[in-house]
This record gives C-alpha cells, structure tokens and sequence, in this order.
C-alpha cells in the first residue's frame, strides 16, 4: 500500500494527519492567547496547555513527514499525549484544585470532545500497522 | 451583517461535508467541482475577514478579540490545506480529509459566532 518502507503520510494517515493538524492548531492558537493574555490567572493549567500544543504540533510533523527519522520522533510525541491525557485527566478529577481552569487534557480530553483521548490510540494503532517489515532495508 | 454571514458559510460547509462524505462512501476522491464549492465557503471566509476588520475599525470590535481573530485566522486555513492533499492524494482518502476540515469549517463558525457576541 505505502510506496516507502514506514510511510504514515497517506491513504488513511492523510486523515490521522488532518485531525492532528486541526487539533495542534486549535490547541497553539488557544493556549497561546491564554498564555500571553492571562498567564498569571492560572499558570500550570496554561503552560501545560502550551507543552500539550508544541507535543501535538510534533507528532503532526512527525506522521506528515513519517519515514524511518520521524517515525521514533512520532512514536514519542504519541507516547507522551496517551500518558498526559491520562494523567492530567485523572489528576484533573482527583486534585481539580492543582489547574485553577482547563487545559487541553483536563478530564480527559472532554472540552475538545475527547478527541485528545482517541486520538493517541488511533496514532500509535496507525504507527504500528505501517511499521516496515523485518529484513526489509528501510528507505 | 455577521450572523447571516456565519450561517450561509455553516450550512455550504455541513453541504459540501456531506457531498465529500457521499464520494468518500463510495470510494471515490475529490473532484474540482467540489474544490470550486470549497472556492466559494473561502470567499465568504474572506468577506467575513473584511467585515471583522471594518467592524474593528469603527470601533464594535467582537468581544473578545484574540480568540475571534485566532478561529477566523484558523477558518481561512483550514480549506485549502484540505484542496492541497486532494490534489495530492487521488484516493477515497482525500475525501475523507475534506469531510474533516469542511465540519472544522462549520464548528469554526459556530464557536465565531459565540465568540462574536461574547
């Protein structure tokens, strides 16, 4: 199906690509304006917004260019969004006095319609399903 | 001036979501009549882009002015990345791909709208 050993870029990853492009987008335009307007307000909840960002700004970098270089960068970038919705999700349950406002993975995602929770899955589901075979020289 | 404006851009892009959803269905990948529908959703983008910054300088600026700006800004980009990958990508996925950024198209201007009055 992919011309280049461990291509995430097309087919079904042009899809995987637009939703992360779309929310990479939503989360730097958001918590760059929180962060520049009203940082004071509630620093942690908006800087870890902004970390969230730049995390989802990398992996769709990573998917859109794929390859055997940015499949690792894709892989941890993934990794770090499944462990940060998960545990600013149940923190955000557990201590809501920790984020004094929501960030992009309080409750697990549920202010952008969980998307930030199943979107991880589907990408490292994605990043495995087009891992090059063994034996095959990597392009 | 503004909710009318919203509005014709929300029901074409949910129609052309919907006209991209029907070609996805059936295996099929963009057309240039549909990229000329896109065409169209971004020309009113456009006029809301002038209307946003006439209104600003005559003084009834949105309500909260960075965020509006950010999900205009946001709206006029999102489209034509959608028309680059259909060029790009001759299969039923770039059809799919459209389908995702007309429904962002739609809810960017449903948050505009919220946006607006404040």
């Amino acid at each position: 199906m992919s011309a280049v050993p461990g291509d995430t870029a097309h087919g079904p990853g042009r899809l995987i690509v637009a939703v992360y492009g779309v929310l990479a987008l939503a989360a730097t335009a958001r918590s760059g304006v929180q962060i520049i307007r009203d940082l004071d307000q509630a620093p942690t909840a908006y800087l870890l917004s902004g970390v969230a960002a730049v995390v989802y700004l990398v992996a769709t970098v990573a998917l859109a260019r794929g390859g055997v270089r940015w499949r690792p960068v894709a892989w941890a970038a993934i990794g770090t969004e499944l462990v940060g919705v998960l545990s600013v999700g149940a923190l955000s349950l557990a201590a809501p006095q920790l984020f004094a406002d929501a960030t992009v993975w309080s409750g697990f995602g549920q202010g952008y319609g969980y998307v930030p929770l199943v979107l991880p899955v589907v990408g490292l589901w994605w990043l495995a399903r087009t891992r090059p075979r063994e034996g095959v020289p990597d392009g | 001036m503004w909710t009318p404006l919203a509005l014709a851009v929300v029901g074409l892009s949910l129609a052309l979501a919907a006209w991209a959803g029907w070609r996805a269905a059936r295996d099929r990948p963009v057309i240039l009549r549909q990229l000329l529908a896109g065409a169209v959703i971004e020309a009113l983008i456009v006029v809301e882009v002038v209307v946003a910054a006439v209104l600003t300088a005559n003084g009834s600026p949105p309500a909260d002015v960075a965020t509006f700006w950010g999900y205009l800004v946001t709206a006029l980009v999102v489209l034509p990345f959608a028309a680059a990958w259909a060029f790009a990508e001759r299969t039923r996925w770039s059809s799919v791909v459209l389908v995702v950024a007309a429904l962002t198209t739609a809810f960017l201007q449903y948050r505009l709208l919220q946006v607006f009055a404040g």
